[in-house]
């Protein structure tokens, strides 16, 4: 399967500030590709870079081949957007802005446009400054998805909807991928890639950390066992068990965190008399705490 | 199992925040608003202390002897009656017309004023309903004080502001006045005239400001200013044109008829009373924002335009629909003005384009200007309103660039349309406003000529020169948009209209190389108003809008879009 968008070290710094560096991407026409990170780590530079609204200070970048700084416009025929921030005309109403930029488009199959409004139960006789933030984002949404795009970009998509509207989003994302569409959505909520996407990259401070599918992600995330033992707990046999770390032991019972397969312990616990094994599978939240640390996380919270 | 207890941790010490912070900074509501409107102060105070610089220097030129001061009272002598007290009261100053602040109460007294009160309701209208609009109010409002002082110390800081340009207007008269002024003449204004008049400034755009503010929570930013303005536009015309009834009342420029501070007249027990007046209208602002849910508004329940007006087919049609109230208002503005010129110029052309010193005089400043005729005297009025066409040009720009500043331009620019093609649609929609705002005027010119009496069709025709002049500023704009940065193009368009008219205006009395006199473009317009066009002028203007669009286009591709 062709990469539909591919990067080469691509970089964008503003001045002397730190955008992105060094960003190398390929992701696969037909996937849902997550891009993770907390505020500030280059999301949303990555993305206006890829849509040519900012230009690399170095390295390239391809959307459907085409060079992003060569041929902006055809990449934007065929994409649709929404940024993470967005103000537009205040004097239309939802429905005149969700038209006008259909019009942008050369039109749109206005059926197609009518369901989306209903599905996002969206009243488009409002004022775009008389609605909600969400009600707004629903307004970005529908304009990103009304002319059926190849490739979807969303930034931070589902910021200000309420969870039957995520509900909403996230078929419509599945619908999406089932005509074999792409999207590429930017978020710092883990929950949300991880129920919709199949790869994963995680983004910090500019830099690119991690690329992977969302089941890798977990595969390389710790497990954390808990053994309760009839009598003493022989700590000493676990902890120099490959990928056995933390273990702590309180009353008869012995906690630890186990990176990477989890056999060589369970051969271990197999020795002894145990009351309860209780092995927990990480959720992706953990593993982007292993991945950035607790602090960074905490810092930034979503 | 045991229990301890230990020393409680003690607080963080938080340091005080500094008071040149609370002054001026991010240490209070005060400090921030003082920050956010330094760059207002300084367009304000130097527009005011430049005006009063301007006119010390252009009167001691154009009027230097004494015989020449007669000229002033010749010209109040012959106009219309209803016409004479419009900016100050001439009529009263008798023998002191003729000095130097009597020719400023007479000719731009109301002018200070008005633009004064101006920058007031701009303010005020918008301090609290701006941050409402972007939200940021909730956050404030959500700090450990009431509202009640969010509002005061918002009120403070534009007071504060006010006061500061108004001591830069006293200290600027009165410099004027000793530097350049005859003292034999009587043309030095002391301190306490200075400041005399300066008060009554103040105090008028405390009142219109003060109205705005008492809307703004009732009505949103666009509401009240709209309805202060009209106020102010209505309540200055009844008691400048004496036309009697009961707005005439309640109008504090009838209050203040008799404080003619720069001819040492002053009646300060009116000027209390307007200050008064605004200060109560003050309280009624921060009471009704205190009292009223936060950021919610009435509005004002206009009908909405049709959506072919709106402009939802295509970039330009969208360009169009933002740019439609701006050139509607704009073109109706100017239009009125120039109707009520265009209905004066039949008498003023005879009563005083035959008196042969007072021509002398004048041609000192406008050389190119025939006062015998009703053509020259609309040559005359077009001249001095080049400025506001620059300045409606220059809003123009100032709304394309907007675009880029509020986030719509990337989404546009995310669909198949092309950055020169948006550049190109700005410039478009630009110049379709320019042309509007040109037609109401030219309708103003007409009827007015024909009311008059006055024969218009050269004069219909010469507006289109406000047109060019207007085109020429909108492609300065584009080019500043396009090349460097959108935030500043308004601001730079509306400098070079600024600088464009004051190098006219100084450099003939103040007989400057003819050099310099030719870079202000409009320098070269001819008197389109009396059929005799400059080709280099239209040229030139042409140009400077199709090579400033151009540039724009060029300049945009390269740099990136900004949030």
């Amino acid at each position: 399967m062709p990469a539909i968008i591919r990067t080469e070290r691509l970089t964008k710094s503003y001045g002397s500030h730190r955008g992105i560096v060094d960003v190398d991407l390929e992701i696969e026409t037909g996937e849902v590709f997550g891009f993770l990170g907390p505020n500030g780590a280059g999301k949303t530079t990555t993305i206006r870079t890829l849509l040519d609204l900012i230009r690399p200070t170095s390295g390239r970048a391809f959307v459907f081949d085409i060079e992003t700084t060569v041929d902006p416009v055809a990449i934007h025929r065929r994409i649709g957007y929404v940024p993470g921030e967005f103000a537009l005309y205040d004097r239309l109403t939802g429905g005149q802005t969700i038209e006008y930029f259909g019009n942008l488009r050369g039109g749109v199959d206005a059926a197609f446009r009518k369901d989306l409004v209903e599905r996002f139960d969206l009243d488009p006789s409002r004022k775009f400054k008389e609605y909600s933030k969400g009600n707004k984002q629903k307004v970005g949404l529908v304009i990103a998805l009304q002319h059926r795009p190849e490739l979807l970009m969303l930034d931070e998509p589902t910021a200000g909807l309420d969870p039957l509207m995520q509900q909403s989003f996230y078929s419509l994302v599945r619908e999406a991928q089932a005509e074999g569409r792409t999207v590429f959505l930017s978020s710092h909520i883990l929950s949300e890639v991880e129920r919709t996407c199949d790869r994963v990259a995680i983004i910090k401070d500019g830099r690119l950390v991690k690329v992977d599918s969302v089941d890798g992600l977990r595969d390389l995330a710790h497990h954390e066992v808990e053994l309760r033992f009839a009598g003493g707990v022989p700590a000493e046999a676990f902890a120099g068990l490959p990928g056995v770390s933390d273990v702590k032991v309180e009353d008869h019972t012995l906690r630890m965190k186990v990176f990477g397969p989890i056999t060589p312990v369970v051969q271990a616990a197999a020795r002894y008399e145990l009351l309860d094994f209780v092995s927990r599978e990480p959720t992706l939240e953990e593993t982007f705490l292993a991945q950035y640390g607790r602090e960074a996380v905490e810092a930034n919270p979503s | 199992m045991t229990a301890s207890a230990s020393t409680p941790s003690r607080a963080a010490v938080i340091p005080a925040i500094p008071l040149h912070r609370r002054l001026y900074g991010f240490g209070s509501i005060y400090g921030k608003t003082i920050r956010d409107s330094r760059l207002a102060f300084i367009i304000a105070a130097g527009l005011l202390g430049g005006m009063a610089l301007v006119m010390g220097v252009a009167v001691s030129n154009i009027f230097p002897s004494p015989q020449a001061r007669l000229e002033v009272d010749k010209l109040v002598g012959s106009m219309p009656a209803s016409m004479v007290n419009l900016f100050g009261n001439a009529t009263a100053m008798g023998a002191k017309l003729g000095t130097l602040g009597g020719y400023m109460t007479f000719k731009y007294g109301a002018i200070f004023a008005i633009g004064t009160a101006l920058w007031s309701i701009f303010a005020l209208s918008a301090t609290l309903a701006d941050e409402a609009r972007r939200g940021s109010l909730d956050i404030v409002a959500a700090a450990p004080f009431g509202k009640r002082r969010i509002a005061l110390e918002k009120v403070a800081a534009h007071v504060t502001m006010l006061s500061l340009a108004m001591m830069v207007l006293a200290i600027g008269t009165t410099v004027s006045s000793t530097v350049f002024g005859n003292a034999s003449q009587g043309d030095t204004i002391p301190p306490l005239s200075s400041a005399g008049f300066a008060l009554w400034t103040g105090s008028i755009a405390l009142f219109f400001g003060g109205l705005a503010f008492a809307l703004s929570p009732l009505l949103g930013r666009a509401g009240s200013a709209a309805i202060a303005g009209l106020s102010m536009a209505v309540l200055w015309l009844t008691s400048g044109l004496d036309v009697g009834g009961p707005l005439v009342a309640v109008s504090p420029f009838h209050w203040t008829v008799n404080h003619i501070a720069l001819v040492g007249m002053y009646d300060w027990l009116p000027v209390a009373l307007v200050g008064a007046t605004g200060v109560i209208l003050l309280v009624i602002g921060v009471e009704l924002f205190v009292r009223r849910d936060l950021g919610v508004t009435a509005g004002l329940s206009l009908p909405g335009l049709p959506t072919v007006l709106l402009g939802v087919h295509g970039p330009i049609s969208r360009a169009m629909g933002e740019q439609l109230p701006r050139a509607l208002s704009w073109g109706i503005g100017i239009g009125l003005i120039g109707a009520l010129y265009a209905s004066l110029v039949g008498p003023m052309a005879t009563q005083l384009g035959h008196d042969s010193s007072l021509v002398v005089t004048m041609g000192a400043l406008f050389p190119n200007v025939d006062l015998a005729s009703t053509g020259g005297w609309m040559q005359l009025y077009a001249e001095l309103l080049y400025i506001a066409a620059g300045f409606g040009a220059a809003t123009f720009v100032s709304k394309w660039a907007s675009e880029e500043g509020d986030g719509q331009l990337e989404m546009v620019l995310t669909t198949p349309t092309t950055r020169v093609g948006w550049t190109v649609a700005g410039g478009i929609a630009a110049i379709l406003a320019v042309a509007g705002m040109t037609v109401l005027f030219a309708l103003g010119v007409g009827l007015g000529a024909s009311s008059g009496g006055v024969p218009a069709g050269d004069a219909i025709l010469g507006s289109a020169s406000l047109g060019l002049y207007a085109a020429a500023v909108v492609g300065i704009g584009v080019a500043v948009g396009g090349l460097w940065r959108t935030s500043l193009a308004g601001e730079i368009a509306a400098l070079f209209v600024v600088a464009t008219y004051l190098l006219d205006l100084v450099a003939p009395p103040l007989k400057l190389p003819d050099w310099v006199h030719q870079l202000a473009l409009t320098a070269h317009m001819g008197r389109p108003m009396v059929g005799e066009w400059d080709p280099v002028g239209i040229v030139l203007c042409l140009a400077i809008f199709a090579g400033g669009v151009a540039i724009g286009a060029w300049g945009i591709r390269r740099r990136d879009i900004g949030r």
